[in-house]
């Protein structure tokens, strides 16, 4: 194997993208802004003492307005909001993730193989996706949460294996045009199983363009998790940013008035989700110029 | 579609956006302004059927209430049983043979009188036909005949005593319209409008999960009720029931979470009403799941058998916290079994039985039982399996929830385990026994004869594949007899010492740890009702009432009228139509800003 | 966005007419296909959902084994699995979806009493963002690029990706419930105040459809404008653009006559999945303000578990979806300028 050069060739390709990419303003604001939540996710068991989630050692009075000891007020145990919506970072940027990179997974694979092997059991395997696409997503993850234990993992499954028929057609499309270039010709003739040309030619190539769907996929999921949260679906002893939203309007913020508890967590999951869609659109148009998307 | 308008396109567009703005924003003025004084009341829950043979949902069991007559009701003072359809009533001295006479001034709404007939019939038809008795069918599964010997005359035989021959809760339809009826199990009283009824009531309109409307019936015995028209309309949010409240649009609101309630007390023209409620909130334990015929199922952990377990969990649970933070006042702390609101039988540990809040002891209970931990570890049984349960709660019930997530935290402190298993719907692990704690609520009647009941171990299902009447397998010897001596027992102190005994009993087992007495926190507008009969009188609930005391009283005030509906205030008016204006200005500045826009583009 | 890219490539077509009728068979069969994996799916999926009806329809009743058997027999509950899918397909194909247990009534009933409301709403919400949409996004493909074009998207982008029912509770804070000075100006929620008749009626139902539809058309106006700009900056690409522009047309007779009219077919198809999506996904706004539609009865369906009207509504919004985008692969070659050439 002549790793080096491959590489180096790896390295040089990734200059490049970031090259383009960084021109893309937007792009870039989307990722600084990742960036911060991030590290700022990673970084709020180091900054606070003691546990935010506790109910029994909650420091304030229930569903106090913001103060100066507690920034955005508290919840109805008497929990800082502003902790929580930290926290609550942690779990919708990890299910978010999770289920995206399970969607995209199943996409891939479903796509790669469908591509490659082509004939009937690829029509099935297309036909399959096709009939996913037009089912309500949305439905078929609540079903899927309600059958299921309530739990993160639920979450994680019930979004990911709805929202991969987009990835799959996706996936098949540029597979086909891969192979049908010489240099796949070359690799059969010398001998390369369909493992070696489904692992080392393929999936190098639509490596780019399974990364622009995580980004978008992300989004989604995130928006999804916090929609079945608000269902009631969620784990209850999770703290999420959709779940805040279902506490906050199971205790009666809405009509008292307390804004404060229920505006930061829908700013926070517009602004995640704003974040991803674009980078991912940044990453695509770097892929596909022509799409022209964001500039 | 073309996206380039001309000039006058525009302006003709701008002008009806403009009026379309101001029509929707300004609020509808009511089209039947004719002083109709309306009392609507805000429900959330769907009415699942609106055949008393089918209906078992509360709002709907309320509904009949309104439009159906029973043959007691409930006194709206102390809630003892006083004449309603029957205006008396006598007992053979076996107690199995039971003689009701019929009022001879109720009258079904279509003109024709009600008879003992109607009643014999209802009754005869819920015995006879399975898919009669989906509803109220454990009244008469004990009946042996009912017949009508004469008009004003209804004879019940009973195959055992029966406690509940007072509280029969089953409304007496019309013979005349409901024997055309074919298959009970699909007949749903919707068809046909107004139904026929001969409550204070007359159900008039109805469509699903939108609104039930229902007019007095001027020919009541009691007399009719004062307003004009009675409306449920549905909010399936809490929230935007409370916010249709505050703006007037109606006029009654039950069930509010705490917030929402200090936050109306703080509002003028608007009274919230906080209730003790009827309800209690336990926490059950399972017993070990068995049938009648002694087969054990279900997988109920085994720690709970041991009663120094319970204790221990007992003392490891802060009801006064659970009244404070969950209730935020809007409860009254568990003690025994039968909420307050209940006097005479109400029932408190004395200081040497209550087994208070003392982690210390909860700990030193758990050493004794042989479950111990190692520094801060997890406690393990003899085989050094963690100790960890399962608590079934409702995914729909916010309070279930949040006492949860303290329970996890105080029992985690002790090095208990527990995982909160909450579904919407709890039904199967709960009858099959695959719990190991549930949260557990029921609503006492006035009569405490069948919450007591579920307890005993008649109610266990007969064979593993039945569903008893059981509300957590709970099988006492000694609450079985206390029961069996309080149902034969007709001085009413008497029976009332023995149901304290029981609560005692059941407090010593440590099968349910009553956690709370949720009140019952309702709000009302003051200046469209003047006035309404709480139950019982002093100091009761509005909604939910065994009766139809609180809307059948309601007096309408001077400024219900129309408005009651939502009819706007001048400034509402005004202001709705300055936005309007600013809306339509903001349309035009828009545009014409865009005009100006684009004519730099056109050379 | 990214589910309509994938949905929307034009399918290739022939350019004769027995070439379109095979092309429309093709499509009519493959929907015929579907439609049948749906009923399949709809009564397998609901069978895996844990729970005995019969036993959480009589929950605190004393109901002895035989009553509980009578109940499985009315419900068809106690036949072998294979016996109760082909009773259910083939009273399926005859429109009689079953009895819902806990409304006692038959299920295609009860969906046909909240499909009006459902319908009014999505309908309405679909047209509007449509429209919009399509405003917005031929204007930002037009200038692409500048200020407008980066403030649009960036707005559009926004508002998608917030929660849809977030939103509506702040919506309802604002304009229902009233801040500070500003008056309740729309009712909380729910479809009619009741009591109007005619003219008043139409109009106090418009009054509560405002925030709903807001609401809808907030969220969602972002994909049209996406899919309209997009395909807009394809078409500025081509050639006869370019011709046209050189015979000294104007700019906006350009955009009117050429562009637009060519990257309205995606649009057009767009509008369809959109109806057969938005049915579906209504869930949330119509739990949020109350309204009487479909999304709140499965919502509600599905806590129960009220399996024949939770299957019934999976059918129809998995139908929805799929007439939606036969109706789409239809239309889509009849309007293509380029086939009709």
């Amino acid at each position: 194997m002549t790793t080096p050069l491959v590489w180096a060739r790896r390295r040089d390709s990734l200059t490049r993208f970031w090259g383009t990419y960084r021109q893309q303003r937007t792009g870039l604001w989307g990722l600084t802004a990742l960036l911060v939540i991030g590290a700022v996710a990673l970084a709020t068991p180091l900054l606070t003492d003691g546990d935010l989630r506790s109910v029994a050692d909650a420091p304030g009075g229930p569903l106090e307005a913001p103060s100066g000891a507690f920034w955005l007020g508290t919840d109805q145990f008497g929990r800082s909001l502003l902790g929580l919506l930290l926290w609550g970072a942690r779990i919708s940027l990890a299910v978010g993730l999770l289920a995206a990179v399970l969607s995209v997974g199943i996409g891939t694979l479903v796509g790669v193989i469908a591509g490659h092997y082509g004939g009937w059991f690829a029509t099935a395997l297309m036909r399959v996706t096709d009939w996913f696409l037009v089912m309500p997503a949305l439905v078929l993850a609540i079903v899927l949460a309600t059958v299921m234990s309530r739990s993160l993992w639920t979450v994680v499954i019930a979004i990911g294996v709805t929202s991969w028929p987009t990835t799959a057609r996706l996936v098949r499309a540029q597979t086909l045009a891969v192979e049908s270039r010489p240099y796949i010709e070359r690799a059969k003739a010398l001998g390369g199983g369909h493992g070696h040309i489904m692992s080392r030619h393929v999936l190098p190539n639509v490596m780019p363009l399974v990364l622009a769907q995580t980004t978008l996929g992300i989004s989604t999921a995130i928006l999804t998790e916090a929609t079945l949260a608000f269902l009631g679906l969620g784990d209850p002893a999770v703290v999420s940013w959709g779940g805040m939203l279902q506490d906050a309007r199971e205790a009666g913020a809405v009509s008292s008035g307390h804004w404060w508890y229920l505006a930061p967590p829908g700013v926070a999951i517009a602004l995640v989700a704003v974040a991803f869609t674009l980078c991912g659109r940044a990453v695509e148009s770097v892929l596909n110029p022509r799409l022209g998307a964001v500039r | 579609m073309a996206t380039e308008l001309s000039a006058r396109m525009r302006h003709t567009l701008a002008f009806g956006v403009a009026v379309l703005v101001a029509a929707l924003s300004a609020q509808p003025v009511r089209a039947a302004d004719d002083g109709e004084r309306v009392l609507s009341v805000a429900v959330s829950q769907s009415v699942d059927s609106l055949s008393p043979f089918l209906a078992q949902r509360l709002v709907a069991i309320t509904v009949h209430r309104l439009i159906y007559e029973n043959l007691t009701n409930y006194d709206v003072r102390d809630g003892r049983a006083i004449p309603g359809l029957a205006t008396a009533w006598t007992s053979s001295p076996s107690k199995l043979i039971w003689t009701y006479t019929i009022r001879s001034n109720s009258r079904w709404s279509d003109g024709e009188p009600v008879t003992a007939e109607d009643a014999a019939w209802t009754f005869n038809t819920m015995m006879s036909d399975p898919r009669a008795a989906t509803a109220n069918g454990s009244f008469t599964a004990n009946f042996r005949k009912v017949t009508a010997p004469d008009p004003r005359t209804l004879v019940i035989e009973l195959k055992k005593p029966q406690a509940t021959m007072l509280a029969l809760d089953v409304p007496i339809v019309p013979k005349h319209q409901w024997e055309k009826v074919r298959n009970f199990s699909s007949f749903n009283n919707d068809q046909k409008f107004p139904i026929v009824g001969n409550g204070p009531f007359i159900l008039t309109d109805f469509q699903v999960d939108r609104f039930i409307r229902l007019r007095p019936n001027k020919d009541f015995w009691r007399g009719a009720p004062h307003f004009d028209e009675l409306v449920l309309t549905y909010y399936k949010d809490g929230d935007a029931a409370v916010a249709a409240l505050r703006k007037g649009e109606v006029s009654f609101v039950p069930g509010l979470t705490p917030a929402q309630a200090s936050a109306l007390s703080r509002t003028e023209r608007i009274k919230v009403n906080d209730a003790p409620g009827r309800r209690f909130l336990a926490l059950a334990t399972n017993p070990g799941a068995r049938s009648q015929d002694g087969q054990r199922f279900g997988s109920g952990h085994r720690a709970l058998l041991d009663p120094g377990v319970r204790k221990a969990l007992f003392h490891a649970t802060d009801r006064r916290t659970i009244v404070e933070k969950v209730f935020r006042g809007h409860a009254v702390e568990g003690a025994g079994y039968i909420p307050p609101r209940f006097t005479p039988y109400f029932w408190k540990p004395p200081a040497g039985q209550r087994i208070g809040y003392e982690p210390g002891k909860a700990a030193e209970l758990l050493d004794q039982a042989g479950y111990r931990r190692k520094g801060n570890g997890k406690r393990r049984d003899k085989n050094g399996r963690p100790l960890e349960f399962r608590v079934l709660c409702h995914a729909t019930d916010p309070n279930d929830k949040a006492i949860g997530r303290y329970l996890q935290e105080w029992w985690g402190r002790l090095g208990i385990g527990l995982q909160l298993d909450c579904r919407d719907n709890v039904s199967d692990p709960w009858l099959s026994g695959d719990y190991d704690l549930a949260f557990d609520g029921w609503s006492v009647s006035p009569d405490p004869d069948f919450v007591l009941s579920i307890h005993t171990c008649a109610a266990l299902p007969a064979t593993a594949r039945d569903t008893g009447s059981t509300d957590n397998f709970i099988c006492d010897r000694r609450f079985d007899e206390l029961y069996a001596k309080q149902s034969v027992e007709y001085d009413a102190p008497q029976r009332a010492e023995l149901v304290k005994k029981m609560q005692s009993r059941l407090y010593d087992t440590g099968y349910l740890n009553i956690l709370a007495y949720p009140n019952a926190v309702e709000a009302y507008r003051t200046d469209q009702i003047a006035s309404i009969t709480t139950m019982p009188e002093s100091g009761g609930n509005i909604w939910g009432q065994d009766g139809y005391w609180s809307w059948w009283s309601a007096k309408p005030a001077a400024g219900a009228g129309a408005g009651a509906s939502g009819q706007p205030s001048a400034a509402a008016v005004l202001s709705g139509m300055g936005t309007a204006l600013a809306g339509a200005a903001l349309v035009a500045a828009v545009i014409g800003w865009r005009r100006r826009a684009t004519a730099d583009d056109r050379e | 966005m990214t589910a309509t890219t994938a949905v929307v490539a034009p399918a290739p077509v022939d350019r004769k007419r027995t070439g379109y009728l095979r092309y429309g068979a093709g499509k009519l069969g493959g929907a015929l296909i579907s439609l049948v994996a749906v009923l399949v799916t709809g009564f397998f999926l609901f069978r895996i959902i844990p729970g005995d009806p019969v036993k959480a329809m009589t929950h605190g009743m004393p109901t002895s084994a035989e009553q509980l058997a009578t109940l499985r027999g009315q419900f068809g509950l106690d036949l072998p699995l294979w016996r109760q899918f082909t009773d259910y397909c083939g009273k399926a194909l005859t429109g009689d979806l079953g009895l819902s247990y806990q409304f006692h009534a038959p299920v295609g009933e009860l969906i046909a009493q909240k499909l009006p409301a459902t319908l009014l709403l999505t309908g309405t919400a679909v047209l509007l963002y449509s429209t919009l949409g399509l405003w917005l996004g031929t204007r930002s493909a037009w200038r692409h690029g500048g200020r407008a074009d980066r403030l649009t998207t960036g707005v559009a982008l926004t508002l998608w990706s917030v929660p849809s029912f977030w939103l509506g509770l702040l919506l309802i804070i604002t304009f229902a419930v009233g801040v500070g000075p500003l008056p309740g100006l729309f009712p909380t929620g729910g479809m009619e105040s009741g009591g109007e008749r005619g003219f008043a009626y139409a109009i106090d139902v418009a009054h509560h459809l405002v925030l709903p539809v807001l609401t809808l058309v907030a969220v969602g106006y972002a994909q049209t404008l996406l899919v309209v700009r997009s395909s807009l900056l394809d078409e500025m690409g081509g050639d006869y653009l370019t011709t046209a522009r050189a015979k000294g047309l104007r700019d906006a007779a350009v955009r009117r006559r050429h562009a637009v009219p060519n990257a309205l077919l995606p649009t057009v198809t767009m509008v369809f999945i959109n109806l057969g999506h938005v049915v579906a996904g209504s869930i949330l706004v119509e739990t949020v303000f109350s309204w009487p539609g479909l999304g709140g009865l499965f919502y509600q369906a599905l806590s129960v578990p009220d399996l024949p009207l939770v299957q019934g509504l999976f059918i129809v919004f998995a139908g929805a979806m799929i007439v939606m985008n036969l109706l789409a692969d239809l239309i889509y070659p009849l309007l293509d300028p380029r086939v009709r050439r």
